[in-house]
């Protein structure tokens, strides 16, 4: 009898394994690598698994279901890549989604690169990384390269070129000024009236804004991430810098925790994002609907439009690819049915388009960049679209 | 216990015959673990094991000066990024994308100068242990590690925000060590010989010494031990061990460096291997850092849903370990270690005795 036990328990365990591996073969493996470490960084990569979920509740692609791996990465490249290389190596994804932070994307291009597996930028700005020649990777926000430009030319045309800059230490923000930097010399001739580097979670700007308050000068540039942008601009107004020098964000002001933090100091500022909520298009009132009913999000910022682009994205390369069985192959076929997409029309500022050169021209997929002020702070806060501008696809190249 | 017993009685006879041996026969125990990992498994894992190797090199260092020699140092990640940006600067190409300081050496001679480098950061990081003790002297160390990754964190030449990319990885004439295989075979290496001089130091006047220091320090100094020099010697030795692991993890594929790499969290990580390791035991720093990694790993994707928003929860875990562990198993897995080779002493020491009287009687 415990010889027959044992058969009949080997034989569900060899059908159980079997029907794993088989479940494991026809699932379309996505991995995602995410910051999780705030509110919004977790609602961000909720999201995404939920429009995956509605895919598959809707059938999937081609009957197949899209298996979904979300990490944290912390923004830290290591951790970064050692996600990138459990679920290249272990999860042996299809394709790979992150990351959050400019600096774990940068090093996450040369592992997938190496792999071959395609792979899609939710957020990350810094223009490096689409210059690295990897013929694997695809950005679907705004390059950095092209904030820096309409910024530098609305603010030199509509407010003055007597700049101060506040530039924190995170990869995104030394791009966002160094861009702009570069830009107002380009353009305008001018060097910055004023400049200091602070660090990532700077507490204290005062020393600084004392010393802009004594140059007059017509605006102030605060690149930093969103709670570091917050606690600047309201130290701004307590040091006694007027509304009339205006206050210019980097495109991490889109974030809600800035108009929530800084609250009245919010108001009158701009920047340069990817997505307004208060664009009036159809699409985008249902998008705001759908986040606030969901996440208990009051507007969302364009990290949230472009997760869900990213989605619709791989979703419309992943029915346009014929799997073949072969996960090498199966790469190649989705990388070059995401390099295919010409002209997607979703939430983002502007159409999104790839195609097959490895060149920022062709990777960086969105090349427009919408101008947006905030008409109120706090919790309830409102924006303004100013302008939307789109940029030639070479902008910014050295 | 009885395969335990056994396993240790093969190691000592081994020993007997050539202090060397044993060590030997684990680097040819672990020569074919890549075949082993990518076959029976996957290719992750060797890189898992690379980290491991990684963190055992920077545990046991670390056990050096907080172990051996009982200076509560909270610097050594400093001391890592101090070895990484050195080995990496100096190996990167002049003008090279990323923007950065470079200056062409080859990476077999840029290694070696970050080790020395860290070895006299170590130095520097040392010094307040000459004047501070417990809880003053890890907030100075403190200080001090958080001071160099602010330092790189804001200086553009070493990376600053972009962080330091496309770091050259080794290669012996064509030979490059760009693969998860290729690599684990530097790293591996480069853990056992760390192990080997730990032992080697622990055992020898010198590490006497530290021990001596970290009984009593008073006493060890009225005893004729040079407190001074044998805790900044803990310091710079400590350094050496973080200044290569920095140097090897630099030149890891994908070559990238990133000053939040180095924060106090990674320091906690650090600090939680050599607890859970068992303070003051070589294997404990070993079994610590095995341990650590490989839980960090798996919990990475831990996603708890409450009220459908999903919660990562092993930062709670991992704060929660800590927690237990200082509660309950305050020396660690060492402390297991420790015991189980006591025992084995005291067990072998008694039947030695009844041996020897019954053959009197």
């Amino acid at each position: 009898m415990r010889i027959l036990n044992k058969i009949y328990a080997g034989v569900v365990a060899a059908g159980i394994g079997f029907t794993t591996a088989a479940a494991f073969a026809d699932d379309i493996r996505v991995g995602i690598t995410m910051r999780m470490v705030s509110e919004n960084g977790q609602a961000y990569g909720q999201m995404m698994m939920d429009e995956i979920k509605g895919i598959n509740e809707a059938g999937g692609i081609h009957g197949k279901m899209i298996k979904a791996t979300l990490m944290n990465d912390e923004c830290k490249s290591d951790k970064g890549v050692a996600n990138a290389n459990k679920m290249v190596f272990q999860e042996k994804v299809h394709l790979l989604i992150g990351s959050s932070c400019s600096s774990v994307t940068l090093p996450i291009v040369d592992v997938t690169a190496k792999a071959g597996v395609p792979q899609l930028v939710p957020h990350s700005t810094n223009s490096k990384i689409t210059q690295k020649g990897s013929e694997w990777i695809f950005r679907v926000p705004v390059s950095g390269r092209y904030y820096g430009g309409v910024n530098a030319k609305y603010v030199g045309e509509n407010i003055g070129t007597k700049i101060a800059y506040i530039c924190a230490a995170d990869a995104a923000s030394v791009g966002d000024c160094a861009n702009m930097e570069k830009q107002m010399k380009a353009r305008f001739g001018v060097e910055p009236a004023y400049r200091a580097d602070v660090q990532e979670k700077e507490v204290d700007f005062r020393s600084h804004m004392q010393k802009i308050k004594s140059m007059n000068v017509d605006g102030i540039l605060v690149a930093a991430l969103a709670e570091t942008m917050a606690r600047a601009l309201v130290q701004s107004y307590e040091a006694g810098i007027g509304e009339d020098v205006r206050r210019i964000g980097s495109s991490s002001a889109s974030n809600a925790p800035v108009p929530k933090i800084a609250g009245d100091a919010a108001k009158g500022v701009f920047f340069t994002a990817a997505y307004a909520a208060a664009d009036q298009r159809p699409i985008a009132k249902l998008f705001n609907e759908m986040v606030k009913s969901r996440y208990g999000i009051h507007a969302p910022d364009h990290d949230f439009s472009q997760a869900y682009d990213l989605v619709r994205i791989m979703e419309i390369a992943l029915k346009n690819t014929n799997f073949t069985g072969s996960l090498a192959d199966d790469r190649t076929a989705i990388r070059d049915a995401i390099a295919n997409v010409k002209g997607y029309e979703g939430l983002a500022s502007g159409p999104i388009s790839f195609c097959a050169a490895a060149t920022p021209q062709c990777r960086d997929g969105n090349r427009t960049a919408v101008l947006i002020g905030y008409t109120k702070g706090g919790e309830n806060f409102e924006t303004e679209v100013l302008a939307r501008v789109t940029m030639e696809e070479d902008f910014g190249l050295e | 216990m009885g395969i335990l017993s056994s396993v240790a009685d093969f190691i000592d006879s081994l020993a007997k015959r050539h202090r060397l041996l044993p060590w030997l026969l684990a680097y040819a125990l672990l020569l074919p673990l890549p075949f082993v990992l990518a076959t029976l498994f996957n290719e992750y894992l060797i890189d898992l094991a690379n980290r491991i190797c990684l963190f055992i090199l920077l545990a046991v260092g670390l056990n050096i000066v907080k172990g051996f020699c009982g200076q509560v140092t909270v610097g050594h990640i400093g001391l890592y990024a101090i070895g990484a940006v050195t080995s990496a600067v100096l190996a990167l190409e002049p003008g090279g994308f990323g923007g950065a300081l470079g200056f062409g050496w080859p990476i077999w001679a840029a290694i070696p100068t970050a080790v020395l480098v860290t070895a006299f950061a170590g130095l520097i990081v040392g010094l307040p242990s000459v004047r501070l003790e417990g809880a003053y002297l890890a907030l100075a160390t403190l200080g001090l590690g958080e001071s160099v990754r602010i330092f790189i964190a804001v200086t553009p030449a070493l990376g600053s925000s972009t962080g330091l990319m496309m770091i050259p990885s080794p290669s012996i004439g064509s030979f490059v060590f760009d693969s998860f295989t290729s690599y684990y075979y530097l790293v591996m290496t480069a853990a056992i010989i760390g192990i080997y001089f730990s032992f080697s130091i622990l055992r020898s006047a010198t590490g006497r010494a530290f021990q001596a220091i970290r009984e009593d320090t008073i006493a060890a100094s009225v005893n004729g031990i040079n407190v001074v020099k044998y805790k900044l010697l803990a310091f710079v030795l400590s350094a050496v061990y973080a200044g290569l692991a920095g140097a090897l993890f630099a030149h890891m594929p994908p070559g990238y460096l990133h000053h939040n790499n180095f924060t106090v969290i990674e320091m906690v990580t650090l600090l939680l291997m050599v607890v859970l390791g068992g303070i003051g035991n070589v294997w404990g720093g070993v079994i610590g850092a095995i341990v650590v990694a490989i839980a960090y790993d798996q919990t990475k994707d831990l996603v708890f849903y409450f009220m459908d928003r999903p919660i990562v929860i092993q930062p709670l875990v991992f704060g929660l370990s800590m927690v237990l562990l200082v509660m309950f198993m305050p020396r660690g897995i060492g402390g297991w270690i420790e015991d189980f080779q006591r025992n084995r002493r005291f067990i072998r020491r008694s039947e030695e005795r009844l041996g020897g009287t019954a053959r009197n009687s």
